[in-house]
């Protein structure tokens, strides 16, 4: 009764968060977590984590790599509030303190199959210069209190940021069941 | 308004628009920030989601392609084709004192067919006389539209003189519900 009229359908994501390229910082951490709607429950997997703290290699001149893997599975009744993978990516500044470099959101992608995405990263900018000297000099920079505020819609007018950096990701999508339920995501495609 | 009873929405064709805005690029100024719509007819009801948004401003520290990663989730039902969505942007241009100038109009309809789509939506803007194209590159401002459907309609297009702006791009995911059950092919 199940596999004839499900009522649920599934999303599976197998990925990873590669590397990221940030010309100006080195040995950077990222975090990432998933926001999604009502209508959606992870039911395996992991929604948060955080990944070692890697250098730029002697050969690359910008890169740094994570390798860090992203597996997850969620079920819904409704592609509405579909995943989003908010990552927040955080490094030393002069002396030594952790200090956010960047943050970005992007949607788990839509159509099965395999996807490369590189997303750019940016950080909310202090409202005088003068918060942006005592900023960096106690190493307090501006920083979301929730970093799931980046996945919203709303309120986004009145945040003022600077886009630096990006970060590269590769997912590996499998539903089940969203054709029974009518739904069409277009043909699984590899990228 | 919300759409009630399981055997209302059986009948109904659904449409997911999931993806984002990416962000901008080509435009002469660096600290730009979208506000953004979508335009559809009288066929089709919002179910979930903004119908419209404005984005973050952002000034890019090393590249010159401001970027805005919008969040959009929108779903729709509709008992007819006609009226298919359209997402109309304005590329606004805000300086260090806070005041906004227009940098761009542009629209683009939202994909038909289901799947991944990478759109680049190039934008436009109305240019006055010589002497306010003038005054313009001094003191800034210039003119803008009164009524912002023209973004999207061609009925009054014929009055207005404009220049090329930059590039927008987006990043949007289409799914379809319940399409063929009506004999639509897309």
């Amino acid at each position: 009764m199940a596999t004839s009229n499900p009522s649920v359908f599934l999303l599976m994501i197998n990925g990873q968060i590669e590397g990221a390229d940030f010309p100006e910082y080195d040995e950077l951490y990222c975090k990432y977590c998933f926001v999604y709607g009502h209508d959606w429950a992870p039911t395996s997997g992991l929604e948060e984590g955080i990944s070692q703290i890697s250098s730029r290699g002697r050969d690359t001149r910008h890169g740094l790599v994570w390798n860090f893997p992203v597996e997850i599975t969620f079920k819904s009744t409704n592609p509405f509030g579909w995943p989003q993978i908010v990552v927040s990516v955080y490094g030393p500044d002069t002396f030594g303190n952790d200090v956010v470099r960047g943050y970005g959101a992007v949607h788990v992608p839509v159509t099965p199959g395999k996807h490369v995405k590189t997303i750019p990263m940016f950080v909310p900018e202090s409202t005088s210069r003068l918060q942006k000297f005592t900023s960096w000099l106690m190493g307090r920079r501006p920083e979301f209190t929730d970093p799931k505020v980046i996945a919203q819609g709303e309120g986004r007018e009145v945040t003022r940021v600077h886009s630096q950096g990006s970060v590269s990701f590769s997912f590996n999508i499998v539903t089940k069941d969203m054709k029974k339920l009518g739904y069409d995501v277009g043909h699984p495609r590899d990228v | 308004m919300k759409f009630h009873g399981p055997r209302a929405t059986l009948r109904m064709a659904e449409l997911h628009i999931i993806g984002q805005i990416v962000g901008a690029s080509g435009f002469p100024h660096s600290s730009l920030f979208c506000k953004w719509g979508i335009h559809t007819g009288g066929a089709w009801r919002l179910l979930s989601g903004l119908r419209e948004g404005q984005t973050q401003v952002d000034s890019p520290q090393t590249s010159d392609v401001a970027f805005w990663s919008h969040p959009i989730d929108l779903h729709y039902a509709t008992k007819g084709l006609q009226g298919w969505p359209k997402l109309h942007l304005q590329v606004w241009h805000q300086d260090s004192f806070g005041r906004c100038e227009l940098s761009g109009y542009g629209y683009c309809h939202v994909p038909s067919s289901p799947g991944h789509h990478r759109l680049r939506c190039a934008t436009w803007r109305p240019l006055g006389s010589w002497q306010e194209q003038l005054a313009q590159s001094f003191v800034g401002g210039g003119p803008q539209l009164r009524f912002p459907d023209v973004i999207y309609s061609g009925a009054d297009r014929y009055r207005l003189h404009t220049g090329a702006a930059g590039t927008v791009e987006l990043e949007l995911g289409i799914i379809l519900r319940n399409f063929d059950k009506y004999g639509v092919e897309s």
